[in-house]
């Protein structure tokens, strides 16, 4: 190699800097509306170049201290908050045991890969298919417009994710620690929780943050179900839309405050991330 | 061992009976829907009441007769009448269907071949050493997990034509029905290329070097390695992230509601966007029922087809 060195070097570089150029075309939009949130509204349009604060204009917090304040975002947050959280642990609560099940025992009339694929294919239904009958049921207990139906509705939706992603988890686990609590007498319910549960912890974690990104980004259902109370982020953001036409501005905050815990999400989860996303049918 | 015991279906129950309430019941109350027709109707009556005050006796007027107040009484009647197959007919006959599902179908055929073809390019082009290249690996993965909608309105403003930062381009982004529906699909292209990019990555990553190296010394060309050793071996890969995609972008759904609200026209008005229109905004619930079976016998379509190839890699 020594001698193609500096051939090899110079594919490095060039390499290098179109990789950095990719990412960056990747970053943009993301990046564009954070600079739209940090303009006064009298340079939404003016601005030049690649509207870098600073240098293309003179930075203000006020979009963000006019919109984050507001009782209307709060309560979005709030509610957009409470509802991925109760979902992702409801889900983690179902799907854990039944990803042990399928990972570990051994089914008959129904083969394990079965159960795993029936799992699965909830997660390809069309959520328009569910969100019409949701709606009437939700409207036939009195729920429409509460957090509990949302609930319900975004851990019946991130379930399957539950149990493929963990099923993978327990499958790479030494069987043997389990076999040996039971050889020992301990029950079923003791190896799971004593000695599987604990070594599948950080996948349950990313797990858990990755179907909380999924509950708050989620839309369709959220704007079939509230009207007022249960406001989440991404509905408040069309909502505001719709009352007051796109304020540049404002638009760039509120695309911030929905973006940013996911894609903080995305960095902390890296590591789980494709096999999430693919439903364990790709190790990442 | 004796991983045979009973208590599996323990394990298992919670989640099935969950699933069973939550996904299959609802799914079966759609089909009986999509049956029948479903009448909301509103009866607004005005009932005189006489005044009370707060002793709970009524208020006499000058006259000496009890004060009466006019009440709106809201009464919202729900008929369900059996059509049979009406809903399912009109699906054939409807042009707005037609036109979503014209919609929908060019959607797909851009957007996805060309997340394929681009995540695959840059996953060639990450699995090189590079500078920085775990950094910009992690920024890669943002646009997966970015807000849909949030991100539907941030394109809102970066097609904006009149002093947009693509406004230079002169193209009609939003406002020529072609274009627009271009731009949903740029805009879907930019949120999942990087998953496609993410998932052959890591694929590639798991060819062994070895492999590669023997095919070099054979006297193998770039494009010989690409299309005789790595296509072949990431096969299986591709495939499934091809059904993924396929499944998720017949959804569409998001993306037009924010940054076209399905126009210009129904330019953009995907089929799960005319669905959901049909079925909670106009409230022809039997109808928009149909309209979403529709939508799943695709989904079931395609799922089947690649059925075979999903069972074995979790098998």
């Amino acid at each position: 190699m020594a001698e193609r060195g500096a051939a090899a070097q110079l594919r490095w570089a060039v390499f290098s800097i179109l990789a950095i150029a990719v990412t960056m075309a990747f970053l943009f939009p993301i990046y564009w509306s954070f600079s739209q949130s940090l303009r006064n509204p009298l340079d939404t349009f003016t601005v030049a170049g690649f509207g870098i604060p600073w240098v293309n204009f003179e930075p203000t917090l006020g979009n963000w201290i006019d919109q984050v304040g507001t009782p209307e975002t709060m309560h979005a947050l709030y509610n957009s908050t409470v509802i991925s959280i109760a979902a992702a642990i409801l889900a983690l609560l179902l799907g854990v045991p039944a990803a042990y099940a399928v990972a570990r025992f051994q089914f008959r009339t129904w083969k394990n890969q079965d159960i795993t694929i029936w799992f699965l294919s909830q997660r390809i239904l069309p959520p328009v298919a569910t969100v019409i009958p949701f709606y009437l049921i939700m409207r036939t207990f009195n729920l429409l417009d509460t957090h509990l139906a949302l609930i319900l509705i975004n851990a019946t939706f991130v379930l399957p994710f539950v149990v493929v992603i963990l099923r993978q988890t327990f499958l790479e686990l030494p069987v043997e620690l389990e076999e040996s609590a039971l050889v020992d007498g301990a029950s079923y319910w003791t190896a799971f929780w004593r000695v599987a549960l604990p070594l599948a912890a950080p996948s349950m974690a990313a797990t858990g943050l990755i179907i909380f990104a999924f509950s708050w980004n989620e839309f369709l259902f959220a704007v079939a179900i509230s009207s007022q109370n249960v406001i989440t982020i991404p509905v408040h953001i069309a909502g505001a839309v719709d009352t007051r036409g796109v304020q540049f501005w404002f638009m760039g905050v509120r695309a911030m405050v929905a973006v940013i815990p996911p894609v903080l999400i995305a960095l902390i989860a890296q590591r789980y991330i494709v096999r999430g996303l693919t439903m364990g049918a790709v190790k990442g | 061992m004796r991983w045979t015991s009973r208590v599996r279906f323990l394990f298992l129950a919670p989640a099935v009976v969950w699933v069973l309430l939550f996904t299959i019941f609802p799914l079966g109350y759609s089909l009986f829907i999509a049956f029948n027709k479903i009448d909301q109707t509103t009866q607004v009556e005005r009932v005189k009441e006489p005044v009370l005050d707060e002793a709970g006796q009524p208020v006499l007027d000058s006259k000496g007769r009890p004060r009466t107040k006019n009440v709106v009484v809201r009464n919202t009647v729900t008929t369900t009448e059996f059509v049979g197959l009406t809903n399912f007919k009109r699906l054939f006959t409807d042009p707005q269907v037609h036109e979503a599902i014209k919609v929908t179908l060019v959607f797909v055929l851009i957007a996805v071949p060309i997340e394929l073809c681009l995540g695959f390019l840059i996953a060639l082009l990450f699995n090189r050493p590079l500078m920085g290249r775990s950094t910009l690996r992690a920024i890669m993965i943002l646009p997966i997990f970015a807000t849909p909608i949030a991100m539907g309105y941030s394109f809102f403003t970066i097609f904006y034509e009149e002093g947009g930062p693509l406004a230079f381009t002169g193209i009609p982004w939003l406002s020529n029905p072609n274009w627009a529906l271009f731009s949903v699909a740029l805009v879907d292209i930019w949120q999942w290329t990087p998953f496609c990019f993410l998932v052959f990555l890591a694929a590639l990553q798991g060819v062994p070097d070895e492999l590669l190296e023997a095919a070099r010394i054979d006297g193998a060309s770039g494009p010989d390695i690409l299309f005789k050793v790595l296509l072949p071996l990431l096969q299986p890969t591709i495939i499934i992230v091809l059904l993924l995609r396929i499944a998720e972008a017949v959804k569409l759904f998001d993306i037009p509601f924010a940054l076209t609200g399905g126009g210009p026209g129904t330019a953009t008005q995907s089929f799960s966007f005319l669905a959901f229109r049909t079925g909670l905004r106009f409230f022809d619930l039997g109808y928009a029922s149909a309209m979403a079976y529709g939508l799943l016998a695709v989904v079931m379509v395609v799922v089947l087809l690649f059925f075979r190839r999903l069972r074995q890699s979790y098998g």
